[in-house]
């Protein structure tokens, strides 16, 4: 909705957001938000319902950014004009922020459709302040425990953001807590066939699995590597992926059928298969960097299911593994039930929780060469040892060492 | 070492603490001590040194008591026998009288003489607890209780956090030591570790070699980080 009625709130925004970078370069990106919803509470809602062509929500547990980029790519090589939230701004200060980076002063963005990644919890709460077009859902899992208590937990919340959907609910129809939500909007799901399945042997770390395979729709028929056949609308198609895994065939799938079903007839497989081919490796997972003059490959991990399934897809025998755990992780028992051993030897374990991870390590049976707390010199000195012998150097970190590694590498993000 | 469906009760890590009991023992020179799994509807075959029962969800309560309840003489005769058990969190409450939940109210295997109530709010953070093995550390996410019977000993005196209400954290009763630090305790606290340890083998412990060493001085550090701000 554009009105000059959000004028002063846009310019105290800004003048916020410009005061908190001449401060501290890179800094203060959630700050704006904060003093806008204060100032205009009405912005955020208003802003995401002004787009011509609607809003896209994207929510769950794992595999949002992947799949908000991913869809976001599609929709752009289609020719649509989309705004978009980065990752670390999918929270309600840190969206608010991102809109306004791109709003005009009278709160309005130039695009014809917004497709946005939204954390669980503070989508729920936001939800009676919008209305989408579209919701996509990805899967439930056990994450963030002392957050959110339980799997049924998230679930609800989910359910509340699935319920502001106006045409579709595209979501995991291999994730028995996401297909018992039955919003008012169709459901249209996504998922892998049996085989995919049976080749998964931990399952695919959702709270919970639905006994059976959907038949029909999108679906994730084969995984080898980085390639995946994904079958949409009876099709086979053939799609590169960001980084090895099951988990990013189940992000293409799922943003595959949320174009398919908001392009409709304009949407077009070769463009979309194209579209997938070009993305750069989304941001921290699996995402093979240089820097210094050496490679390294990066790897995201954010929950129990994540870092088991990140472990489970390093090679066998790496020889320079560093990884990092950060102050994000409140309480590190959730990564306890991973099964840590595949690493092997960890050259260096750091972070503010670096203690907490070594020994998880330690008794998962990986030899721990090193801990080092302070995540700067532990950087330097990784990045200094020569060339491993086997494999790349390979930096496995949460969530906020991601931040603090990007920050002290110089890299964007 | 036993892990008690683990499926079940492992969703902080819980269940892990019977491989930090198995480690433990090869560090100790144990060679031949294992981690056995038992999922639900299995039938025990054999007669652990040791048992771990993690927590679980509330949701899923009902389906853990129906599994221990179908293992109830197995386990009974192993805490005659003294093997020791370790129970945290909604695992140690099914093993007492009852559990009161928001909808109703649960019978538990009776194991344990208490109740587990409501507490008047969650109580989640870290746990700092003085035992007779030392000051404990672990991290607590729950919203109950245990209200011990008269004479009943708890495991600790709560010195930060919350435990189970009333100034106490958890139990002991006969071979039974239970808590509401979930996760890796075993791990973070050696001293209880290697006492169970010495309690399943008959005979006390000593850990010996480099993993073992950096393995304990990782959880010094954690534990004298916590003890500072306790």
């Amino acid at each position: 909705m554009s009105s000059p009625r959000y004028a002063p709130a846009v310019l105290i925004g800004r003048g916020v957001r410009l005061a908190a970078r001449l401060r501290k370069a890179g800094g203060g990106s959630a700050v704006p938000g904060l003093v806008v919803n204060r100032v205009a509470p009405g912005f955020l809602g208003d802003v995401l319902s002004s787009f011509p062509e609607g809003l896209v929500v994207v929510s769950g547990s794992a595999g949002k950014s992947t799949t908000t980029k991913m869809l976001v790519a599609i929709l752009v090589a289609h020719g649509k004009r989309v705004f978009t939230n980065p990752s670390t701004a999918n929270i309600t200060q840190g969206l608010t922020s991102a809109l306004l980076e791109r709003a005009s002063i009278t709160g309005r963005i130039d695009a014809d459709l917004a497709v946005l990644e939204m954390d669980e919890g503070h989508g729920a709460r936001l939800a009676d302040r919008f209305r989408a077009r579209l919701v996509l859902l990805t899967n439930v899992m056990t994450d963030q425990i002392d957050r959110f208590h339980d799997a049924q937990q998230v679930q609800a919340m989910l359910g509340r953001i699935a319920a502001r959907a106006a045409d579709a609910v595209v979501l995991n129809g291999d994730d028995a807590l996401l297909t018992a939500l039955a919003p008012h909007a169709e459901v249209v799901p996504f998922g892998v066939a049996d085989a995919v399945l049976a080749g998964a042997p931990r399952g695919l770390g959702y709270a919970a699995t639905t006994p059976q395979r959907i038949t029909a729709g999108t679906r994730v028929v084969a995984v080898t590597g980085r390639e995946a056949r994904i079958e949409v609308r009876g099709e086979p198609l053939s799609v590169r992926l960001p980084a090895k895994g099951v988990h990013y065939a189940v992000d293409a799938a799922g943003a595959l059928a949320a174009a398919e079903r908001l392009l409709g007839g304009a949407f077009d497989a070769r463009t979309a298969v194209g579209a997938l081919d070009a993305m750069s490796p989304v941001f921290g997972r699996g995402e093979i960097v240089t820097v210094r003059g050496r490679q390294v490959e990066f790897v995201l991990v954010q929950n129990t299911a994540s870092f088991q399934l990140n472990v489970d897809e390093l090679d066998e025998g790496l020889d320079q593994v560093l990884v990092a755990m950060g102050s994000d992780v409140r309480d590190p028992s959730y990564f306890w039930p991973a099964d840590t051993a595949r690493i092997g030897r960890a050259r260096i374990v750091s972070g503010s929780k670096a203690d907490e991870i070594a020994l998880q390590l330690l008794y998962q049976g990986v030899t721990v060469d090193r801990v080092e707390p302070d995540l700067g010199r532990a950087l330097d000195e990784f990045l200094a040892l020569p060339e491993p012998d086997r494999g790349i150097k390979t930096i496995v970190f949460t969530a906020d060492a991601m931040r603090r590694t990007r920050s002290h590498l110089g890299l964007a993000g | 070492m036993l892990a008690l469906f683990p499926e079940l009760t492992d969703v902080n890590g819980d269940a892990q603490n019977a491989l930090v009991l198995a480690r433990r023992a090869v560090w100790a020179g144990h060679l031949d001590i294992r981690v056995e799994r038992l999922a639900a509807g299995e039938a025990p075959t054999s007669t652990p040194v040791a048992v771990v029962l993690g927590s679980t969800t509330d949701p899923v309560l009902p389906a853990l008591l129906a599994a221990l309840r179908e293992v109830q003489d197995d386990l009974e005769g192993w805490i005659d026998d003294g093997v020791p058990v370790l129970a945290v969190g909604t695992g140690l409450e099914a093993l007492t009288r009852a559990i009161v939940l928001a909808e109703g109210r649960l019978d538990g295997l009776g194991l344990v003489p208490a109740i587990a109530e409501p507490l008047p709010s969650r109580a989640a953070g870290d746990l700092v607890v003085r035992a007779t093995e030392g000051d404990l550390v672990g991290y607590e996410n729950h919203s109950r209780g245990l209200v011990l019977e008269a004479g009943v000993p708890p495991l600790g005196v709560v010195r930060r956090g919350v435990g189970d209400g009333r100034g106490s954290d958890g139990v002991r009763h006969g071979s039974i030591i239970g808590t509401r630090m979930h996760g890796p305790v075993l791990a973070k606290n050696p001293a209880l570790a290697d006492a169970m340890l010495a309690a399943a083998l008959g005979g006390p412990v000593s850990v010996r070699g480099e993993t073992a060493a950096a393995a304990d001085a990782a959880a010094a550090r954690i534990r004298t980080a916590l003890l500072a701000s306790a």
